[in-house]
C-alpha cells in the first residue's frame, strides 16, 4: 500500500505545485496573497469543459485555449482590482481579494450551476498495474506535463531577459522601475504566467477526478498556497518542492493516521512552518528594515 | 452629522423596502388561491436538490390546478431558498410562519435544516413535510413534523439484510461525514453485526471531497467484496471511477439517495453493477411512478431523480389533506396523522405516531447504463 | 443638546419597535434580532482588525465555540443562561487568547491564512468529533432562558436580551478604545516598531484584541444557542467569517457605529435582494472589491483624531 499511496500522493503533489507557483510568483513581486488565485483555477477548468463541449475542440486545443483565456481574466483582475490599489494599506489589497474569489465563485455557479460536471474524454483512463502500484495514463500525462512546464517556467525565469527582469522586480519593485523595466508589464505578466499555469492544473484535475465544480478552487488554493509557504513563497523551485511534499505527506497522513481529518493536516503543516521557519525550506530569511 | 444622516437614510430605506415585501406576504388566508410553501436550497452548494424538489412540487401543483384546483381555487407554490444553511432555513421558517396565507410546508432537504427549524413550525401550529430529512432525530421533532422518506436506520438496515442475502461477508463502508452519512453508518454497522458479516474498514470523507485515492487503497488492503456508499450520487460516481483507476474490483451498494441520472452522466461504466435499493422507481409496477416520470419528462424534459419524486409525494400529500379537509392547518395536520395507504410516486405510504413513513423500497441495479429492477 | 435628544429619541425607538414590528409582521423583529446578533460579532471582530490591525479571517470559529459552549454546559449540565451565557464568552475568549499567541509573529496575509486554517480546523473538529458535538447532527433542544421562573418563549423577549447584550458590548468596547488602551491598539496596528520604542509592547495588546473579540463573538454564540434551540457546524463556516468582515469593511474599520451599519446592511439587503439571490453573492464580492477601490474606509469609516501630539484641533476628515 505504501507506494500506491506514494504514487497517488505524487500525483496531487505535482498539481499543487503547479497552482502554487501561481501563488509565489504573484507574492514575489507585489508581496501580497492573491486569495483569488484558487478560484483562477476554477475557471481554468470550467473553460476548459466549456471549449470542448460547446465547441467541440479536441483536448490539446482546449488546453492551449483555456490557459490563454484564464491569463487574461488573471491579467484583468490584477489591472482592476489589485492595481489601483497598490499604495493602500496592506489589508486592502487582501481584502479586495477576497471579494474577487467571491464573485469568480458566485459567477460560476451563476453561469454553470452547483453541480459537479463529468469531463468529456476518455483520454488517459488506461491503467496499468506493477505489482502493488495501479497508475492510470492520466497520472503518467500530470507528471510529464507538469514537470515539463516547471522546467519550461524555470528556464524562462533564468535564461530569458523577460524572465529576468521579472525575477528583478520581484527583489525591489522601485529599483527595477529605475533600471528602466516597465515594471506593470512585469507585474502583468507574472499574474498572466500564473493564472495560465492554474487552467492547465485545473484542466488536469478536471480530467484526473472528472469532476469540475465552482467550489473546487477554495481547498486546492489553500493546499497550493500551504506548498508555496512549505517550499518557501516567492522562490519558485520552492514552490515546486513545497507541492510535491506537501502532496506526499497529506496521502500519506491520510493512509495512516486518517483520511477524514486531511485537511486538518494540511492547515496544521501551514501553521507550524509559519511558525517555525515561515521562509520556508528554500526561501531566505527576510530581513525587516525599519 | 452629514454621514449620520446618509446612514439613517440607508437604513430608512431598508426598513421601508422590508416592511413593503413583509407586509404584503401577510394577508389573511382569504385569497384566491392556495398556498403551500417550499422551503428548499435553491442557491448553494445543494441547489441541484433545491432545483429536484422545485420541480417536483410545482409539478404537484400544476396537475391540480390543470383539473380546475382545489374548489375553484389554484395551488400556489411559494419558494423559499434556505441555501442548504442550517441559519437561513430558520429565517425562512420564520417567514413563512408569520405569513398566515401558507397552509403547510414541504421542507426542509437536510436534515439538520429540518432539525433546527421543527421547533418554529411546531410552536406556530403548522405542518411541515420533508421529502428528504432521514436523519432518525427527525422522528421526535414534533406532531406536526413528518416526512415521506423513511429513516436511515430503515434503509440501512434493510440493506444489511440484502448484503447477507447477497453473500457479503466483508464489506467496507465510505461514509458522508454529515448527518445523513453518520446516521447510515451506525446502523448498518449494529444490523451487519446481527446478521453476521463484517465490516472491515469505515472511512469517512467530507462532503465536496472528490480525492478518494487514499481511502480506496486502504480499503483495498482490506479486501472486500463490496463497498457501501453512504452519501450522495456525486461522491458515488467519483468513488466508482477512482476504485476502478486503482483496479479495486468489488461490488457497490447503496441507498436511494444514489438513484439519479446524474451518477450514470458521471460514473459512465464504472457505475455499472452498483446495487441500490430505492423508492422512486418507474419501470416497475408502481404506476403512481411510471406517470410522474412520463408526466416529469414531458413538463421539464429530463427525467426525475429520487428527490424530485419525494418532493412531488410530500406536496400531493398535503395537497390531498387541503381537498379531503379544507384549506386549514390544523385540518391538515389532522388528516396526515392518520393517512394510510396512500398510493404514491415511492411507494404505498403511511404515517406512522411520528409522522415518519412506512413502506417498502424496491431493489435496483445499474444495467447498461440504466436503472433496472434486480432480479 | 441634539446629541441628549437624539439618545432619547434612540432609546424610546429601541423600546417601542419590537412592539410595532410584532404588529406589522413577526418575521421582521426576527431579521432585527439578527442584525443585533450580527452587530456584536461585527463590533468583535473590528476589535482584532480595525483597531488592533490584524487580518483576521476565521472569526466565525469563535462565534461557534461560544455557541457550542452554551449549548454542551445547558445540555448536560443543565446550567442556567446566566451563567452559561457569560462561561462560554469566556471560553471563547480563551481559544481567542491561544489562538493569537502563536499568530501575532505574522504579518497581514500570513495571519490571514493562518487564521483561516484556525477557523477551518475548528470547524472540521465540531463535524469530526461526534461524541462531543453530535457532528453534523447537531445539539437540539437548548433550552430558552429562564428569568425568575418566566421562560423566554416569545421572540419579543430575546429582542430585549439582544438589545441588552448589545448595549453591554458596544459601550465595554467603546469604552476600551477610546482609552489609553486604545490608543495603544491603534499605534501597534500603525506601525509595530514604533510602538515599541515608545514603550508599548505589541504582542499584549494584541492578544488582548484576540482575546476580547473572541469573548464578544462568544457571548453572540451562546446568544444564537438559546434563540435557535439548534447548533450545527454549518452555522460557523469559512462563508460567514468572510460575512462579518464584509460586515467591518463596508460599515468602517475601527468605527464603532460602522460596524452596526455594516451588519444593518449585510443582514437587510439579502432579504430585500431574495427575489434577486441568484447574484446576490456576485453582487457582495462585487462590492468589496469596489468598496476597497472607492471607499475603503467604509460608509462611516474612522474619523480622524480631533486633537494631534501638540493638543491642537486637527480639521476632522475621511482618511
Amino acid at each position: 500500500m505504501f507506494l500506491q499511496q506514494l504514487t497517488n500522493g505524487l500525483t496531487i503533489g505535482v498539481i499543487y505545485a503547479l497552482i502554487a507557483l501561481g501563488y509565489t510568483m504573484v507574492y514575489g513581486i507585489l508581496k501580497i496573497v492573491n486569495f483569488a488565485h484558487g478560484d483562477i483555477f476554477m475557471i481554468g477548468s470550467f473553460l476548459g469543459l466549456f471549449f470542448m463541449q460547446e465547441f467541440q475542440l479536441p483536448l490539446y486545443l482546449a488546453f492551449i485555449l483555456s490557459a490563454a483565456v484564464t491569463a487574461g481574466i488573471g491579467m484583468l483582475i490584477e489591472r482592476f482590482a489589485y492595481r489601483p490599489l497598490r499604495l493602500a494599506d496592506r489589508i486592502v489589497p487582501l481584502i479586495s481579494a477576497l471579494g474577487v474569489s467571491t464573485l469568480l465563485v458566485s459567477l460560476a455557479q451563476k453561469l454553470w450551476g452547483t453541480e459537479m460536471h463529468p469531463f468529456p474524454t476518455a483520454f488517459g483512463s488506461r491503467t496499468y498495474t506493477f505489482g502493488s502500484i495501479t497508475f492510470s495514463e492520466i497520472q503518467i500525462l500530470i507528471l510529464l506535463l507538469s514537470i515539463l512546464l516547471m522546467l519550461g517556467l524555470h528556464l524562462f525565469v533564468t535564461r530569458t531577459k523577460t524572465g529576468t527582469a521579472m525575477r528583478a522586480t520581484s527583489m525591489s519593485l522601485t529599483n527595477a522601475a529605475l533600471m528602466g523595466i516597465n515594471t506593470n508589464r512585469m507585474i502583468s505578466l507574472a499574474f498572466a504566467i500564473g493564472s495560465s499555469l492554474a487552467a492547465c492544473a485545473g484542466m488536469m484535475v478536471g480530467i484526473y477526478y472528472n469532476a469540475v465544480y465552482p467550489t473546487m478552487g477554495y481547498m486546492a488554493g489553500i493546499n497550493a498556497f500551504t506548498a508555496a509557504v512549505l517550499g518557501g513563497i516567492g522562490n519558485i523551485p520552492g514552490a515546486m518542492l513545497g507541492g510535491v511534499l506537501l502532496g506526499l505527506v497529506e496521502t500519506l497522513g491520510g493512509a495512516y493516521i486518517s483520511t477524514q481529518y486531511k485537511s486538518v493536516i494540511s492547515f496544521s503543516i501551514l501553521i507550524i512552518v509559519l511558525l517555525i521557519r515561515p521562509s520556508g525550506i528554500l526561501g531566505s530569511k527576510e530581513i525587516n528594515k525599519v | 452629522m452629514k454621514r449620520f444622516l446618509s446612514a439613517l437614510a440607508i437604513a430608512g430605506l431598508a426598513a421601508g423596502l422590508l416592511s413593503g415585501c413583509g407586509a404584503s406576504g401577510d394577508s389573511q388566508a382569504n385569497r384566491d388561491t392556495i398556498r403551500i410553501g417550499l422551503a428548499a436550497p435553491i442557491s448553494g452548494t445543494q441547489a441541484q436538490y433545491g432545483t429536484a424538489f422545485k420541480n417536483g412540487a410545482e409539478l404537484a401543483a400544476a396537475q391540480i390546478n390543470e383539473a380546475g384546483g382545489i374548489e375553484g381555487k389554484q395551488i400556489e407554490i411559494v419558494i423559499q431558498d434556505d441555501k442548504g444553511d442550517s441559519n437561513e432555513a430558520v429565517n425562512v421558517a420564520n417567514k413563512f410562519v408569520t405569513d398566515k396565507s401558507i397552509l403547510g410546508v414541504v421542507g426542509h432537504f437536510n436534515s439538520s435544516a429540518t432539525l433546527a427549524t421543527a421547533p418554529i413550525y411546531n410552536k406556530n401550529k403548522i405542518v411541515q413535510v420533508s421529502p428528504s430529512s432521514s436523519a432518525p432525530a427527525v422522528t421526535n421533532a414534533g406532531e406536526y413534523t413528518f416526512r415521506v422518506i423513511t429513516t436511515d436506520a430503515f434503509q440501512a438496515d434493510y440493506l444489511a439484510d440484502w448484503s447477507k442475502e447477497l453473500g457479503y461477508s466483508k464489506v467496507a463502508l465510505i461514509y458522508e461525514q454529515s448527518d445523513f452519512g453518520i446516521g447510515l453508518l451506525d446502523v448498518y454497522q449494529q444490523s451487519a453485526a446481527e446478521n453476521g458479516f463484517e465490516v472491515v474498514a469505515a472511512e469517512a470523507f467530507n462532503p465536496g471531497d472528490k480525492d478518494f485515492s487514499t481511502v480506496l487503497t486502504k480499503i483495498k488492503e482490506k479486501q472486500p467484496e463490496a463497498i457501501f456508499i453512504g452519501g450522495f450520487y456525486n461522491e458515488a460516481a467519483l468513488i466508482a471511477q477512482q476504485a476502478k483507476k486503482l483496479n479495486l474490483d468489488v461490488d457497490f451498494i447503496g441507498v436511494d439517495s444514489l438513484y439519479s441520472e446524474a451518477l450514470l452522466d458521471l460514473g459512465k461504466e464504472s457505475v455499472e453493477g452498483f446495487k441500490l435499493i430505492g423508492f422512486f422507481y418507474p419501470g416497475g409496477d408502481n404506476a403512481e411512478a411510471t406517470r410522474f416520470n412520463e408526466e416529469y419528462q414531458a413538463k421539464y424534459n429530463s427525467k426525475p431523480d429520487t428527490y424530485a419524486a419525494y418532493s412531488y409525494v410530500a406536496t400531493s400529500v398535503i395537497i390531498k389533506a387541503i381537498q379531503e379537509q379544507g384549506a386549514e392547518r390544523e385540518a391538515i395536520k389532522s388528516y396526515l396523522e392518520t393517512l394510510k395507504d396512500y398510493n404514491s410516486a415511492t411507494g404505498v405510504i403511511s404515517f406512522d405516531e411520528n409522522g415518519d413513513v412506512i413502506t417498502e423500497p424496491s431493489r435496483l441495479t445499474i444495467k447498461d447504463s440504466k436503472f433496472e429492477l434486480y432480479q | 443638546m441634539i446629541k441628549k435628544t437624539a439618545i432619547a429619541a434612540a432609546t424610546v425607538l429601541a423600546i417601542v419597535l419590537p412592539i410595532v414590528l410584532q404588529l406589522v409582521n413577526d418575521y421582521l423583529l426576527h431579521v432585527v434580532i439578527m442584525i443585533g446578533i450580527f452587530s456584536i460579532l461585527s463590533l468583535s471582530l473590528n476589535v482584532i482588525i480595525g483597531y488592533a490591525g490584524q487580518f483576521a479571517l476565521g472569526h466565525a470559529a469563535f462565534y461557534g465555540i461560544g455557541a457550542y459552549a452554551a449549548a454542551l454546559l445547558m445540555l448536560h449540565f443543565h446550567l442556567s443562561f446566566w451563567i452559561a451565557l457569560p462561561a462560554s464568552a469566556a471560553i471563547a475568549g480563551l481559544f481567542g487568547f491561544l489562538l493569537g499567541s502563536p499568530v501575532i509573529r505574522l504579518r497581514g496575509d500570513y495571519l490571514g491564512i493562518v487564521t483561516l486554517g484556525f477557523g477551518e480546523i475548528v470547524r472540521l473538529i465540531f463535524v469530526g468529533w461526534v461524541d462531543l458535538t453530535r457532528g453534523p447532527m447537531g445539539l437540539p433542544g437548548i433550552p430558552a432562558p429562564s428569568l425568575f421562573g418566566f421562560v423566554f418563549s416569545d421572540k419579543l423577549e430575546f429582542y430585549y436580551l439582544i438589545l441588552l447584550l448589545l448595549l453591554i458590548t458596544y459601550v465595554v468596547i467603546h469604552r476600551l478604545v477610546h482609552s489609553g488602551v486604545g490608543l495603544s491598539l491603534l499605534t501597534v496596528r500603525e506601525d509595530e516598531t514604533l510602538a515599541q520604542s515608545v514603550g508599548i509592547r505589541p504582542n499584549y495588546y494584541k492578544l488582548l484584541a484576540f482575546t476580547v473579540g473572541g469573548f464578544f463573538a462568544g457571548a453572540a454564540g451562546a446568544f444564537w444557542a438559546t434563540y435557535i434551540s439548534y447548533v450545527s457546524p454549518d452555522a460557523f463556516r469559512y462563508l460567514d467569517s468572510v460575512n462579518i468582515l464584509a460586515m467591518v469593511i463596508l460599515g468602517g474599520a475601527a468605527s464603532l457605529p460602522g460596524s452596526v451599519l455594516g451588519a444593518i446592511i449585510l443582514v437587510v439587503a439579502p432579504e430585500i435582494l431574495r427575489y434577486v439571490s441568484d447574484y446576490r453573492m456576485i453582487l457582495l464580492g462585487l462590492a468589496i472589491v469596489l468598496m476597497m477601490i472607492f471607499k475603503p474606509s467604509g460608509f462611516w469609516g474612522e474619523q480622524y483624531r480631533k486633537r494631534n501630539f501638540y493638543g491642537n484641533v486637527k480639521k476632522v476628515g475621511n482618511k
